[in-house]
């Protein structure tokens, strides 16, 4: 029986890289998922409240929390921090609010990071994906240590055909972006981003794949202004490239 | 501090490239120790989670613990204090040295100034203590290595383990140069040395040792006080007096707890299975007074704060180690002596309001709580503080977003207030496309100013012209029906190999050897001449030795008197440890702390039946809540204050030899 799930898209994947989505949709249809897309979702509020103002998050997080109720099945999000906004980041925004806690928890035992989803839920790791040449991919901090997904991505990627996987030293350490870090502490930031960039050099793969967005225009964003001509891409496109 | 403090002294770290290599050198030096030390801890998860309930239930009760805490250490001889802040402990502090001070005119007529050794103690440095006591006319002197550099640089230390985690070798050859009059020398050894003798002197002549304390155990009273040179033995057996600082949240219920956190502490701090000494203090030597103070000073604020759990900590620094901000700056440039994610959630609360803002620099990559051996939720507390919630949610609004510009703030309410609905949301969307298609025609992404932040090293990617959402309608789907599930091949879990032991006597020798010590199995009949021999190789005339010493030395003139100018000493212990190559020595007949401590050769004669085989099991035993103190002694005496680079033989014994009666065969 056919599945339908509903998309969260984000507010990074929907505002700047709506190719992601795309990827993202086929994919999940290859791995027999119907995808629906409730227009009226906006931001799950995380850039409000990791930097502390919680009563600008909150807005949001009901706004979220409003329009996925009206749906129901799994709620696929292609960003593991914004995952683990919805997931934990609600019980805490709410944990002195009774009624949407309540609402928050409904919620949050329907949210899947993307590549969970895939191969937890679906059980599907081989979706007839192919990459000629090496990929390197980088453990987002949240993915990984909020939600513990590590394996899944992994288990997709060594299933791309052709595709030769190799590791990245000190792999699991912040690329720096941090949400509003980057742009408050941009020295730090920086250092962070030119460690991750040149450990990234040392792999020799002309491509670094990520499961979230944040990591992805930061590390990017980097590479450009170091004039490099290394690529980032989202774990859907190279498992929607056929 | 201010924002704009905090960021000066950001670059100025960043700037700084000896401490730049030094702090590379730590990170990556402290978080493979630890991931090899928990190797050997298979159930580490296990363990962790304990360890996170305990400190929880500790907390909640944390008033009837106290209590029972107090009549228990008060009714073994100690002197309790209770101290609501830093100028009461202060107080009561110097209350105790002037009636030190009141005996010591009697007898000296009056003329030295007070002299106080003091060990490690991160309370200390809270209360600002040695200022105070040198204001006050009292010479305190830090016998920690890396504490005692900090002070003679006129610095605090700048972490919570290596203090001097900063300085390279170089730095410290000057300063001893400087204010030791040696010649210059980056021979870390030789630097070590230096100060072993100067301290020395001080240890032998102090008036009062002060110590902190890592865990009071509240079935015992005891006093738990570890450390790998050996000072905090020091000031705890040599002076007269000794006064313990310890926070009121330091509490582990029983001694079973307390092997659990034992077994946490090392391995998180320095990677090591035990640290070198693990003081067991439960009352008074003969001819000794103890103090203990116990200071609130925003605990009990914390307590009843949605930081609670910040009162988990065991200061391991475990998550200092694992911070890539602290890797960057080190730990002066968070003007706190609480630096790195720990420091950042309670500086707030126990040093200075002001600093919440340290909560702002973090990426929240949560590499903090994966160190924590407490499992405490530091990315969650952090942004607690960010929130404003640390300490008064009643001032809430007021203090929310606390230590972020205005302009990030004024930009994310902007940004709430555009992704309201919707539709509101897409026509900024496209505006946005249209606007940084116009600022960035052909780069898809853009060059901003340095002065927005994101600009100072990365490019911005341009907005989509036409976003996902828009988008959506036309996005045809092609659901594949008949997609096959492969079944997901899972590895059965491998059991944790048992390890090649033939029997504990090997397993306690290897690890001991593994710690630089060495062990001899001997019958009972050769050991007497086998320790003669052993000692006449080393040109030793005359051997200190509590009683057991005394029944095996034979040949060589013995006392049973601390002597500091005799450089062995032969003792016996009450177990052997296999699991971490450890002795538990207690006080008892004979001068056992002593001789095992002051000489720069320490002989233990133990027989194979008393080796345990876990640290559990020793502190089962009913002597050691029964002596006055006892000591677990894991190898001997060590330092890696200097460059992380590790030296052996500071303030204890530089060699640990074990002498194992061979007794298998008549048990």
């Amino acid at each position: 029986m056919t599945e339908t799930v509903q998309l969260f898209i984000t507010c990074l994947i929907d505002s700047f890289f709506p190719r992601i989505g795309e990827a993202m949709v086929n994919v999940l249809n290859r791995a027999g998922v119907r995808v629906e897309f409730p227009s009226a979702q906006t931001c799950c509020g995380q850039p409000a409240f990791n930097a502390g103002l919680r009563s600008e998050a909150l807005p949001m997080a009901r706004h979220t929390i409003r329009v996925f109720e009206k749906t129901t099945g799994a709620i696929i999000i292609p960003s593991g921090s914004c995952a683990a906004m919805v997931r934990h980041g609600y019980l805490e925004l709410f944990k002195d609010d009774k009624a949407w806690l309540e609402r928050a928890k409904t919620l949050s035992s329907r949210v899947y990071e993307f590549t969970e989803y895939l191969v937890d839920v679906r059980s599907v790791t081989e979706l007839s994906a192919r990459w000629s040449g090496k990929l390197t991919y980088h453990p987002s901090c949240h993915l990984l240590r909020s939600l513990g997904v590590d394996r899944q991505p992994r288990l997709l990627l060594a299933a791309v055909r052709d595709a030769e996987i190799v590791e990245l030293p000190e792999r699991e350490d912040c690329c720096g972006f941090g949400g509003v870090f980057s742009v408050e502490h941009p020295e730090l930031s920086a250092e962070f981003l030119t460690r991750k960039i040149a450990n990234f050099e040392k792999t020799g793969s002309p491509t670094l794949v990520v499961a979230d967005t944040g990591c992805l225009m930061h590390i990017q964003g980097g590479l450009t202004r170091q004039g490099k001509s290394q690529r980032v891409v989202h774990i859907a496109e190279v498992l929607n490239n056929l | 501090m201010s924002i704009k403090t905090f960021r000066t002294r950001i670059r100025q770290s960043l700037a700084d490239e000896n401490l730049q290599l030094a702090l590379d050198n730590n990170a990556a030096r402290r978080r493979d120790g630890r991931l090899a030390a928990f190797a050997s801890l298979p159930d580490f998860p296990e363990r962790r989670l304990r360890a996170h309930n305990v400190k929880a239930d500790v907390v909640a009760h944390l008033e009837e613990y106290l209590d029972q805490f107090i009549t228990r250490v008060t009714a073994n001889g100690i002197q309790v204090h209770r101290a609501a802040d830093s100028e009461e402990a202060l107080r009561i502090f110097m209350g105790i040295a002037r009636s030190v001070e009141g005996q010591h005119t009697y007898s000296d007529a009056g003329v030295k100034p007070l002299l106080v050794a003091k060990s490690k103690s991160m309370l200390s440095e809270e209360i600002d203590f040695n200022h105070a006591l040198e204001a006050a006319g009292i010479r305190i002197v830090e016998t920690d290595l890396g504490e005692y550099i900090v002070q003679l640089r006129g610095e605090r230390p700048s972490h919570i383990i290596t203090p001097a985690v900063h300085l390279r070798r170089s730095d410290v050859g000057k300063l001893f140069t400087e204010k030791l009059g040696i010649p210059y020398t980056e021979d870390i050894p030789v630097l070590t040395n230096t100060a072993r003798k100067v301290l020395r002197e001080v240890f032998l002549n102090a008036d009062i040792g002060v110590s902190g304390v890592n865990f009071g155990v509240v079935e015992t009273g005891t006093l738990a006080i570890v450390t790998n040179e050996g000072n905090g033995r020091m000031c705890t057996t040599i002076p007269p007096v000794h006064v313990s600082l310890m926070g009121i949240e330091r509490l582990v219920p029983n001694l079973g707890d307390l092997e659990l956190f034992l077994s946490l502490l090392a391995r998180s701090a320095t990677g090591q299975k035990l640290s070198v000494y693990t003081s067991l203090i439960n009352s008074p030597l003969p001819d000794q007074t103890r103090h203990l103070i116990l200071l609130d000073n925003g605990r009990s604020a914390l307590r009843a704060s949605p930081l609670a759990e910040s009162l988990f900590c065991i200061r391991c620094g475990a998550c200092l180690n694992a911070c890539p901000v602290f890797r960057e700056i080190g730990g002066h440039a968070y003007g706190s002596i609480y630096p790195g994610p720990i420091g950042s959630v309670i500086s707030c609360a126990l040093v200075d309001p002001q600093l919440a803002l340290l909560a702002q620099a973090s990426s929240l990559c949560g590499a903090c709580k994966e160190a924590c051996p407490v499992d405490i939720d530091l990315p969650g507390m952090l942004l607690r503080v960010r929130s404003g919630l640390s300490l008064q949610s009643s001032v809430r609004d007021s203090r929310e977003g606390v230590g972020i510009p205005y302009s990030v703030k004024l930009g994310l309410k902007s940004f709430r207030l555009a992704a309201g609905t919707s539709s509101l949301f897409a026509v900024f969307q496209s505006l946005g496309g249209l606007f940084s298609r116009v600022y960035s025609p052909r780069r898809a992404f853009m060059r901003l100013p340095a002065w927005t932040g994101w600009g100072y090293s990365k490019d911005f990617p341009r907005l989509a012209v036409r976003p996902f959402r828009t988008r959506w309608g036309k996005i045809g789907q092609k659901v594949d029906e008949k997609v096959v599930l492969p079944q997901e091949k899972r590895n059965p879990s491998e059991s944790a190999a048992k390890l090649p032991f033939k029997s504990l006597s090997h397993q306690f020798t290897e690890e001991l050897t593994a710690l630089g010590g060495h062990a001899y199995v001997v019958s009972e009949k050769e050991l007497p001449s086998r320790l003669v021999e052993f000692l006449k190789s080393k040109n030793i005339d005359r051997v200190l030795v509590d009683d057991v010493g005394a029944c095996f030395v034979t040949d060589i003139p013995t006392s049973l008197e601390p002597d500091p100018v005799v450089r062995a000493g032969v003792t016996g212990a009450l177990a052997g440890i296999a699991e971490t190559g450890s002795l538990l020595l207690i006080s008892g007949a004979g001068q056992t702390l002593t001789a095992s401590l002051l000489p720069e050769v320490h002989v233990v004669v133990l027989r194979t039946s008393q080796i345990l085989p876990t640290l559990a099991d020793a502190l089962r035993r009913p002597e050691v809540r029964a002596v006055p103190a006892g000591v677990i002694v894991s190898g001997p005496s060590r330092t890696a204050d200097i460059e992380m680079t590790l030296t052996i033989g500071v303030h204890g014994p530089g060699e640990l030899h074990a002498f194992l009666i061979d007794d298998s065969m008549t048990v």
